[in-house]
């Protein structure tokens, strides 16, 4: 039983680290999918600025692939749920995440401004939007999310979509989503293109930072006032994974800081954050591009942690049905299942960085307006 | 508990449909493209001849636009067991989603990480790395293919997990049985080599469009000889996997066969006729029209001369028991989740294995409440329950029979163009030639067909015994699946205009024109240049 | 010692192969099938395009 508490905990985490780096490396190329129009004025710019990700983007684009799997294995009832609930954005995510590679591959394929033109704004849109929901649903998450099961486990909504579209809080969310990624492309074009590219994305990377930044702390005050849940029955964390049946759950308005005064050592998450942000646009203004890039994780990594701690073990919790909230305790697999997973992902995650890292150090350098002109090969 | 409403199951299902159907429509090129590339690679390493290092960037080139759209289609796969079967999600989410996660970590990662160092490292990698990292793309597609079709075949032969009344779920519990499951292995081969096939096509057919119009010959030749050898051998496979599938369907999914087969009555061996054609006619479960082969269908499926073949009627019938064990299962099990008492945990545990039936008798209770089936109404809810338990015979008889004759096709056209190809006369067999260009896109057809007949053959089961695709779905509005459908049809609309627009434009220009091809060493371009140029000349090379 | 690595490298290599071929072949013949069968396709592709240099180069002679 311990075990499986130790696992549920394990892939609470991994869950963590896995929408951490999605957010960081699909981030990142949104990012300079939001700024192809804004950094690239001439179309020699924006191809420099597409193949400035082009080798990488692909790879990229799996940790996103990746977290669908992942959830939908260790997370089942949460994958099941939650994609349902959150059906219309869902979709929206899907369309822009599909148009992506499309937009990649064909756009530089024809010689044609008009051809060009359409497909520079599908990567505007595929670029913008996805980010906005990412961001969205965490604020979504964290004020609960109306629906309830049947005796089968089958989940019925009880909220129209629009309550999740038009909600001031999640909006604000999306939007520091989408800062942070302009920030993290921005500065990646600072890293591998040269001028006039690079200052105009310094322009844009600072800003998105500064963005974040303002977004992180009013999100802060926000949050203390706002209903967070908590357990009020007896929690058993080695429990049965399903909803039903489970502890009573209440919602009290600033919940979410629970966890913080109970182990005050968690403060460190939010700081971290915050000073990834604010420090970055410090680092970027003095040209320090490589430490600017991994602020840019740090604010990631501080961001998403903050949201973990305050609602741990709250996974999604429910407005409308409080006792039937995913949880850790209650959403995961089963212990052997995780326990597989656990092995697959000691072997490859390990693999997956080091080659994706050679990738990166193979095709390491600036990216010139010319080679990319000349070279029949680039996007 | 109030059922989906069937509208938006069948919105569902015919969403599902159109995006894997879709989807498949790039995935074979794309498991058979990766592999010939890394055949003509390994040629251009160990020869050293610049022409095949032209092959693998054209190719690849092709490869590229198709990559583009597998991946974007395949993410909405990814995506669509959560957005629109969330039930299903729940309850096989444990032993599923594990293989489309280990795919991701295992298979696709490496795929698309290399992809852009096999685009873009041709200057930074030396030859070997290089090679290595073709191979490396290539295998990741088919391990990818390997991953997604594990969780297919546990749809169709769910093994490796088992159902656990406390979470209501089928929980994972032998990770050998889910990975060596019989269906998955030789669904994994089938689909694979059908991939093979495919771009082997693919390759064939545009060399065989250059040395129509006389255009890039020497590239044109060595890709047809190199396509042909590879397609035929691999059809030989398809075919051969194909039988071993249709008797795994004989052993574990009796309704598929029979279905597939037009076989309504259990067959008399040993003389039953094998049925080349039917009009199958499922409302009055007959076939209007027959034409068949006699004596071949028993040692055809069974591989025995004396087997019985169940027909689906008897199938049918068979199942009013299971329908009655069924209703005690899912009565008892309604009654655990309640108040979990070990009496009701017994009468479940006795009746488990029949859950899907009664699953398929609660649609026809009053208020789905299979509590509420009286003694009176039990005959006519068995016999609706039943009517269901069988798939659709008309749509898996005839796709079936189209991916068939499309396979046996294939094994016809490549011996000849393999044959042809080795004696270098294809120039003089000009219809062959028209022939390989206007098949580029029968086996992708042949795959969409062969998709068709194992998924409509497993109606009416999402997994196969324990849970039927009406319950499968989510419970969203209408509404909901008009916007996503509307939107989908538009973007991959749109999306298979600039496919095809920008696959015809390259194919057209073909290696030379957009600068692939230009810097051939002058010694290369001297010998390879007179081989067609005289045809007559041609001839007599190998006599 | 560069010799050395290249030995132990082949000789994992070979033993990787036949650990596989093992495994597959017991619990999985078709997946073994699968590996052999591959295998086999891209070497009598790759054998088809060597041959037609072989061809090409006998041509040659002949026409010189």
């Amino acid at each position: 039983m311990e075990i499986y508490i130790a696992l549920k905990v394990l892939w609470a985490v991994l869950l963590g680290i896995l929408l951490t780096g999605l957010a960081v490396m699909v981030g990142m190329d949104m990012g300079v999918g939001v700024l192809l129009r804004l950094v690239g004025k001439t179309d020699g710019e924006r191809r420099t600025m597409l193949n400035i990700i082009g080798p990488h983007w692909d790879g990229n684009q799996v940790w996103f692939i990746l977290g669908g799997g992942a959830i939908f294995a260790a997370f089942p009832t949460l994958y099941a749920t939650s994609f349902s609930v959150f059906y219309v954005v869902m979709i929206l995510l899907l369309f822009s995440m599909i148009m992506r590679p499309v937009a990649f591959e064909y756009r530089s394929k024809v010689d044609a401004t008009k051809w060009r033109d359409t497909w520079d704004w599908a990567f505007l849109i595929s670029g913008a939007l996805p980010m906005i929901v990412y961001g969205a649903a965490f604020g979504n998450v964290l004020e609960g999310v109306g629906y309830h099961y049947s005796w089968t486990g089958q989940y019925f909504q009880d909220e129209s979509f629009l309550g999740y579209l038009l909600n001031p809080f999640a909006v604000m969310c999306g939007v520091m989503s989408l800062s942070l990624a302009v920030y993290q492309g921005g500065t990646m074009l600072m890293l591998r293109g040269e001028e006039p590219i690079y200052s105009r994305a310094r322009t844009y990377a600072t800003l998105g930072a500064v963005v974040a930044a303002v977004i992180f702390a009013v999100g802060g005050v926000w949050i203390s006032h706002m209903n967070g849940y908590v357990f009020t029955g007896t929690v058993d964390p080695g429990m049965a994974a399903t909803p039903l049946g489970g502890p009573a759950v209440a919602a009290k308005a600033g919940a979410w800081l629970n966890n913080f005064h109970a182990y005050p050592i968690l403060w460190l998450a939010p700081a971290i954050g915050f000073l990834g942000m604010i420090v970055g646009a410090v680092a970027l203004q003095l040209h320090m591009k490589i430490v600017g890039w991994w602020l840019g994780v740090l604010s990631w990594v501080g961001t998403i942690s903050t949201v973990g701690v305050a609602m741990f073990p709250f996974l999604m919790p429910s407005s409308t049905a409080p006792a039937e909230s995913l949880t850790v305790w209650n959403a995961t697999g089963s212990a052997y299942n995780l326990g597989w997973m656990t092995f697959f992902a000691a072997i490859f995650v390990p693999a997956i960085l080091s080659y994706t890292s050679w990738c990166y150090y193979v095709m390491r350098g600036k990216v010139k307006v010319e080679t990319v002109v000349n070279d029949p090969h680039s996007y | 508990m109030p059922l989906i409403d069937p509208n938006v199951v069948d919105l569902s299902r015919l969403q599902f449909a159109l995006t894997a159907l879709y989807h498949f429509l790039f995935v074979p090129l794309t498991l058979g493209l990766t592999i010939m590339l890394a055949a003509m690679e390994t040629v251009y390493v160990i020869t050293g001849k610049q022409v095949y290092k032209d092959m693998t960037h054209f190719w690849g080139k092709l490869f590229g636009i198709n990559f583009a759209i597998g991946v974007a289609t395949g993410l909405t796969m990814e995506f669509e067991f959560g957005t629109n079967w969330s039930m299903y999600s729940h309850f096989v989410g444990d032993v599923f989603g594990t293989p489309l996660a280990i795919e991701g970590l295992m298979a696709f990662f490496m795929e698309s990480t290399f992809v852009g160092l096999m685009f873009f490292g041709w200057d930074r990698l030396s030859k070997p790395a290089h090679l290595a990292v073709t191979y490396l793309v290539a295998l990741g597609s088919n391990l990818s293919a390997l991953w997604i079709l594990v969780a297919n075949g546990f749809m169709q032969n769910p093994q490796g997990a088992s159902f656990d009344p406390d979470t209501m779920r089928m929980q994972f519990n032998d990770f050998t049985a889910l990975v060596f499951s019989p269906d998955a292995q030789a669904k994994f081969v089938h689909t694979s080599i059908a991939g093979f096939v495919a771009g082997a096509m693919f390759v064939m057919g545009i060399s065989a469009y250059y040395m129509l119009r006389g255009r890039h010959r020497e590239f044109a030749a060595r890709s047809f000889r190199m396509a042909a050898l590879f397609g035929l051998v691999s059809t030989l496979a398809v075919v051969t996997l194909g039988d071993a599938l249709g008797r795994l369907d004989y052993l574990v999914q009796p309704t598929k066969i029979a279905a597939m087969e037009g076989l309504w009555h259990t067959s008399t061996p040993p003389s039953a006729p094998w049925l080349i054609a039917a009009l199958p006619n499922d409302a009055t479960q007959s076939n209007s029209m027959e034409i068949g082969v006699p004596y071949v269908l028993t040692p055809l499926v069974a591989h025995s001369l004396n087997t019985p073949i169940p027909g689906l009627i008897d199938l049918e019938q068979a199942n009013v028991p299971r329908v009655d064990n069924g209703i005690k299962a899912i009565a008892a099990l309604q009654q655990y989740g309640e108040t979990h008492s070990a009496t009701s945990l017994a009468t479940f545990k006795q009746y488990e294995n029949d859950m899907g039936y009664g699953f398929l008798a609660q649609r026809y209770a009053p208020n789905q409440d299979v509590n509420l089936i009286t003694p009176a109404l039990l005959p006519s809810v068995e016999q609706q329950a039943v009517k269901d338990s069988i798939p659709n015979v008309f749509v898996t008889f005839w796709s079936f029979r189209i991916m068939m004759v499309l396979g046996f096709y294939f094994v016809a056209i490549f011996a000849f163009a393999a044959y042809y190809s080795l004696k270098n006369q294809l120039e003089k067999h000009p219809m062959l030639l028209k022939l390989c260009m206007w098949s580029i896109p029968a086996p992708i057809l042949a795959t969409e067909f062969g998709w068709v007949t194992a998924e409509a053959g497993r109606q009416p089961w999402t997994v196969y015994g324990w849970l039927p695709t009406f319950q499968s779905a989510s419970s969203h509005d209408v509404g909901y699946m008009i916007f996503s459908l509307a939107g989908f049809a538009l973007l991959y609309s749109a999306f298979i205009a600039a496919e095809l627009y920008l696959m015809f434009k390259f194919a057209r220009l073909g290696p030379d024109e957009h600068g692939v091809a230009a810097h051939h060493s002058p010694v290369d371009a001297s010998i390879a240049a007179p081989i067609f140029a005289k045809p007559g000349f041609a001839n007599k090379s190998w006599e | 010692m560069g010799t050395i690595v290249k030995f132990g490298a082949l000789a994992a290599v070979i033993v990787f192969a036949l650990f596989l071929a093992v495994v597959a072949g017991d619990y999985g013949p078709w997946y073994f099938a699968w590996l052999v069968g591959t295998t086999m396709i891209i070497l009598i592709s790759v054998a088809g395009a060597v041959m037609f240099e072989t061809q090409l180069t006998i041509n040659e002679d002949r026409r010189l």
